[in-house]
């Protein structure tokens, strides 16, 4: 069996944006077991903003689980924002999780938004100024919770979702320079604390799709203006379904999606 | 922000380029962290993508308003959100 997942993030969603992905949503119903929106929902993380996700993200038919990004927290409103999208059935993890039952199996998520610090050697340490360790705090206290979370979750399938990247591989396209301020290797850390299938991020708008933790799970940025589509799909399983077998014979592992 | 002092030679280049940089990000009307600022020998060039054609009009407008001495111009596209054409199977 196979648990079927679309993801998306930075969609930065304004009222400029209403109704623009919406035709690709409605095929989701049916096609999908769950979509997950990896942060940036918004671009100032007004309650207005969130409405408008909503608007455009809410009725489905399909479970939608999304993290936040540093977008929706620029505004300090992040509990009418999480409020907003509660009100269209849109579940935001912050340090938990929650487990889908699934045609599939049982579809665990756990989310952060997770945080900066740079990755192994050339990261920021916990030393110094107060301020620099408070930083350096807030990234290893939302890993951990990451990894507790998904550790925790009993379920089949095991993905993670942050905002944050949890590895350089998929940042390949930003300047380095600013990897610390894209993500943290204690995320990709966390990620390989647990059985995790794969880890879905965004946040690097000019990095690139595919990458893999040490540990040797995949992880996918699947920020809009990486993927350069609506959303992108991943069918997750022990073994693929004759239908699909026939398909990676006849076009390499990619199948046409109708 | 800072203000530049007139001068004949106005504000060095990298400055200007990290000003804009800058504004991109925290000018509310604009707040967008995917742009780059490339700096050629004619002008400054702008170049990512964004969620609509508005937003694109609107980071010249802002910045040619704050910069009206620098040339700039634009490679900003909108991001496409079509739906996708392939799945990725990931056995
Ligand atoms: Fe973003
Ligand atoms: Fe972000």
């Amino acid at each position: 069996m196979v648990i079927r997942i679309a993801a998306v993030g930075d969609v930065h969603v304004d009222e400029d944006v209403l109704g623009r992905f919406r035709p690709a949503l409605e095929q989701l119903a049916g096609s999908v077991d769950a979509l997950l929106l990896a942060g940036d929902l918004t671009r100032h993380g007004t309650e207005a903003e969130a409405r408008c996700v909503a608007r455009e993200f809410g009725g489905l038919g399909v479970p939608v689980v999304a993290v936040l990004g540093n977008h929706d927290h620029q505004c300090d409103e992040v509990p009418q924002v999480v409020g907003a999208l509660a009100e269209a059935d849109i579940t935001v993890l912050e340090g938990d999780g929650v487990v889908l039952d699934c045609p599939g199996g049982r579809l665990g998520v756990a989310g952060v938004k997770g945080f900066g610090g740079g990755f192994a050697g050339r990261c920021a340490s916990d030393f110094g100024e107060p301020e620099m360790k408070a930083f350096v705090r807030t990234t290893t206290e939302s890993a951990d919770r990451l990894g507790e979370t998904l550790r925790a979750l009993d379920c089949d399938v095991l993905v993670a979702l942050t905002h944050y990247a949890p590895v350089p591989d998929t940042l390949a396209g930003e300047p380095l320079e600013i990897y610390p301020f894209l993500g943290c290797y204690q995320l990709g850390q966390a990620v390989d604390s647990a059985p995790t299938a794969l880890a879905l991020h965004g946040h690097a708008h000019h990095g690139s799709e595919r990458g893999t933790t040490p540990g040797g799970v995949r992880v996918r940025n699947v920020a809009h203006p990486v993927i350069k589509q609506a959303y992108s799909i991943f069918h997750l399983g022990d073994h693929l379904d004759q239908g699909e077998v026939s398909g990676v014979a006849a076009g390499g592992i990619q199948q046409p999606w109708s | 922000m800072t203000a530049y002092r007139d001068s004949v030679a106005g504000p060095p280049d990298e400055y200007v380029e990290a000003e804009i940089h800058r504004l991109l990000t925290e000018d509310p009307a604009v707040a967008e962290q995917g742009i780059t600022v490339v700096r050629t020998e004619r002008a400054l060039v702008l170049h990512g993508e964004v969620e609509s054609a508005h937003r694109r009009e609107e980071i010249l407008r802002r910045v040619a308003d704050r910069f009206p001495d620098v040339s700039i111009t634009s490679d900003i596209g909108v991001v496409r959100a079509q739906a996708p054409t392939e799945i990725e199977q990931l056995p």
